[in-house]
């Protein structure tokens, strides 16, 4: 009795070597770990993240020939064309800011989570050929895809920034808003990475199972666009309607980000605080069924 | 006490039902009705895909002891690479569990993990991440790899600039360097020159003397004598024996080789109204079949077949495929006449010292006349065989390369003799 209670202290224990032999032990059963071992194992794993990471940023700026002028250049087309568009030729109202500024700020937070959630889907079936010869946590995969598109955010951080200072010049007026309230926009951002690979986790799955998700997407992306307050203001919807577009939870994001920025529109906070409840189900939801599903994808690949 | 231990270890996989019934389980149609099921109170949608399991290891236990060096050996689709893709965690088992003790490094294929654009170094610190080593350990024992790869002058070279050979040598060595107590290697030392397979080899036996444990998948017998203590032969994915290398080897080489039988060939006929080609193998000079026959020694390739009419012209032929690509063709240079029904042998003799230690595959034909008319019976993939030499000079200027390799006749003869004008 006393001999089985000091060996269960340890006190007993054997040799040193034993048990440091027994820390080394692992077992690999059909069952699948539970959420604390793989967030253990994720943290341990945590270099390979980075360098994942680091990678993809690598990979989608190599070869740029065109250099720096082309990394801005690229997002800003686009943006100018849709803001002549939409402000100039269909004068949508822009809550008393230039009509260029307000979509561009609206783009920042909605272009994090549609190039990321680009990245992040694509990333299970890219990370494939790796992962069918050298183990590592599969979570890494979608985690790591999120850093290019936190770059491209980077990026339009600059053009937003760029772009005051040419109001600045032109109009002497500046538009952005230094003080606390930065603070919740920053929040906001995070938000939206958490967001972004909330939705990865699920749709990089499908995207294995169902591969023609891949045009899918876009399509649906283009939707969700719409339904958030990006090229409109949060102000031209109907207050009875409101709640309708703050269902998505992308919207409160972008609009929490434009508030903090630009100062327009209010901070939306009943809508922000159901948003981070839907992100916050959608994450662990994502995490559950991406555990679920990655040995059965991996073996599909 | 066992580092590794396996117990009832099983891999199902499902293979994919055919394209059309795959896509219609996705159809709007299908969704809805399995909605409908549900909706209707059917717990599950009506069992009609046809699912096909396929068991690439099944029921498979083992014990392994530090410092054994276990070779795998068996047919391909033995489930070989499906049990060290589980250990290496890259495929997780469907039943039955792995316990094992101490870091595992894999070798499952080449460069995995290598990122052609970077050079040595960063693909040695990525490597040891992917295994749980940090990046301060990496570059402690960087020398260490680069010197044991022998590629100090590459050591800013991308990785994409190297042969397949240099590949092998910097991932053996970042594999042996990362100091496992488990190393899983398939197939890969294939690749390396002789040179540094055997130092490879002799690595992997210095390491399992240190009380590393080795599982080390080949076809390449002798290797797989050579250095290990324990040899287990996998055979659709069960275990069918395991102990001895020597006895396991041997009687894997005999019982496969021979097998490759003529009512599982593939493609060609084998048999007409006429005749019908019941078995081909090799038989040793004293007339015994053989799996694996010794070059050294001549040996016979037999066809053995039926014929079902008498009064028959026969004229049998026999191909030799390395690889797919045709050594030679034997034809028979008669016609031969069989004046009665029954079982015949055609023999065709391979002198000592002709074929070389390499994979053949042989395909025979058998012309039959009747009537001024020919009929001829085809099997293209009757055997496969891997002949051995049992030469002890393996290495070096009297190694066999080739295709073939006969040992034919030098001489050196003097023609003139020089004037030297002192």
């Amino acid at each position: 009795m006393l001999l089985e209670l000091g060996r269960s202290l340890g006190l007993l224990a054997p040799a040193g070597e034993a048990r440091a032999l027994d820390h080394d032990k692992w077992v690999i059963d059909a069952n699948r770990a539970g959420l604390r071992e793989r967030l253990h194992e994720f943290w341990r794993y945590r270099r390979v993240l980075s360098y994942f990471s680091t990678r993809a940023v690598k990979g989608m700026y190599q070869g740029m020939s065109l250099g720096i002028f082309w990394l801005f250049a690229r997002p800003l087309l686009p943006i100018a064309i849709s803001a002549f568009i939409f402000g100039k030729v269909l004068a949508v109202p822009s809550d008393g800011v230039p009509y260029f500024l307000f979509f561009l700020t609206g783009s920042c937070t909605w272009m994090l989570f549609e190039r990321g959630l680009l990245f992040v889907s694509r990333s299970f079936s890219q990370a494939s050929s790796l992962m069918k010869k050298v183990y590592f946590p599969r979570l890494i995969a979608p985690f790591s895809a999120i850093l290019p598109a936190v770059v491209n955010f980077g990026i339009f951080m600059v053009l937003l920034l760029g772009a005051s200072v040419y109001y600045l010049v032109t109009q002497h007026e500046w538009y952005l808003v230094i003080g606390p309230r930065l603070v919740l926009g920053a929040a906001a951002v995070v938000l939206t990475l958490f967001f972004t690979v909330s939705v990865g986790l699920w749709t990089s799955v499908w995207m294995v199972k169902f591969p023609d998700l891949k045009f899918g997407l876009r399509y649906i992306t283009r939707f969700w666009f719409y339904a958030t307050p990006v090229i409109y203001p949060m102000s031209q919807v109907p207050p009875e309607h409101r709640w309708l577009v703050y269902l998505n939870p992308m919207a409160p994001l972008v609009e929490t980000f434009k508030w903090s920025t630009l100062g327009v529109g209010e901070f939306p906070f009943g809508p922000l605080l159901s948003s981070s409840v839907v992100i916050a189900v959608v994450f662990v939801g994502g995490v559950w069924y991406f555990g679920r599903a990655e040995a059965a994808a991996v073996d599909d690949l | 006490m066992n580092n590794l231990t396996i117990e009832g270890l099983g891999k199902c996989y499902d293979v994919a039902p055919p394209e059309g019934e795959r896509a219609a389980r996705f159809s709007p149609r299908e969704l809805v009705r399995g909605i409908r099921n549900r909706l209707n109170g059917a717990t599950e949608e009506p069992v009609q895909r046809s699912k096909l399991e396929f068991w690439a290891l099944r029921d498979f236990s083992l014990q392994v002891a530090p410092g054994t060096i276990l070779g795998i050996i068996g047919a391909n689709g033995a489930g070989k690479s499906t049990l060290l893709k589980i250990i290496a965690r890259v495929t997780p088992p469907t039943v039955g569990r792995v316990v094992g003790v101490g870091r595992v490094v894999s070798l499952l294929e080449l460069g995995a993990g290598f990122d052609a654009e970077q050079a040595a170094r960063e693909n040695v610190i990525m490597n040891a991440a992917l295994t749980g080593v940090s990046r301060a350990e990496a570059l402690q024992c960087f020398d260490e790899i680069i010197e044991f790869a022998k590629m100090q002058e590459f050591v800013n070279t991308p990785l994409k600039f190297f042969s397949s050979g240099m590949y092998l040598r910097l991932a053996f060595a970042v594999a042996v360097k990362m100091q496992p107590r488990i190393l899983l290697a398939d197939e890969i030392l294939a690749v390396g020159d002789l040179a540094f397979q055997e130092r490879c080899l002799e690595h992997v036996e210095q390491m399992g003397r240190e009380g590393l444990t080795v599982l080390f998948v080949s076809h390449d017998m002798e290797a797989i004598m050579r250095v290990c203590n324990r040899v287990i032969w996998l055979d659709h994915g069960k275990l069918v024996k395991d102990g001895d290398p020597e006895e396991v080897v041997t009687e894997y080489q005999n019982v496969s080789w021979s097998q490759a039988d003529v009512a599982r060939s593939e493609k060609g006929r084998t048999a007409n109204r006429y005749a019908e080609i019941m078995s081909v193998r090799l038989v040793s000079a004293a007339g015994n079949e053989v799996g694996a026959p010794n070059v050294n020694e001549p040996f016979c390739l037999r066809i053995r077949f039926r014929t079902l009419r008498a009064r028959l012209f026969v004229r049998c032929a026999a191909d030799l495929r390395v690889r797919r690509e045709l050594v030679f063709r034997v034809i028979d240079e008669e016609t031969r006449e069989l004046p009665e029904e029954g079982i015949y042998d055609a023999f065709m003799k391979i002198p000592a010292n002709f074929l070389s230690d390499v994979n053949y595959t042989a395909g025979v034909s058998l012309g039959i006349v009747r009537d001024g008319k020919e009929y001829v019976l085809v099997n293209y993939n009757a055997l496969s065989f891997m002949a051995y030499s049992s030469d002890t000079a393996k290495m070096g200027r009297t190694q066999r390369v080739g295709l073939v390799s006969p040992r034919l006749e030098w001489s050196v003869e003097q023609v003139e003799v020089n004037n030297v004008v002192a």
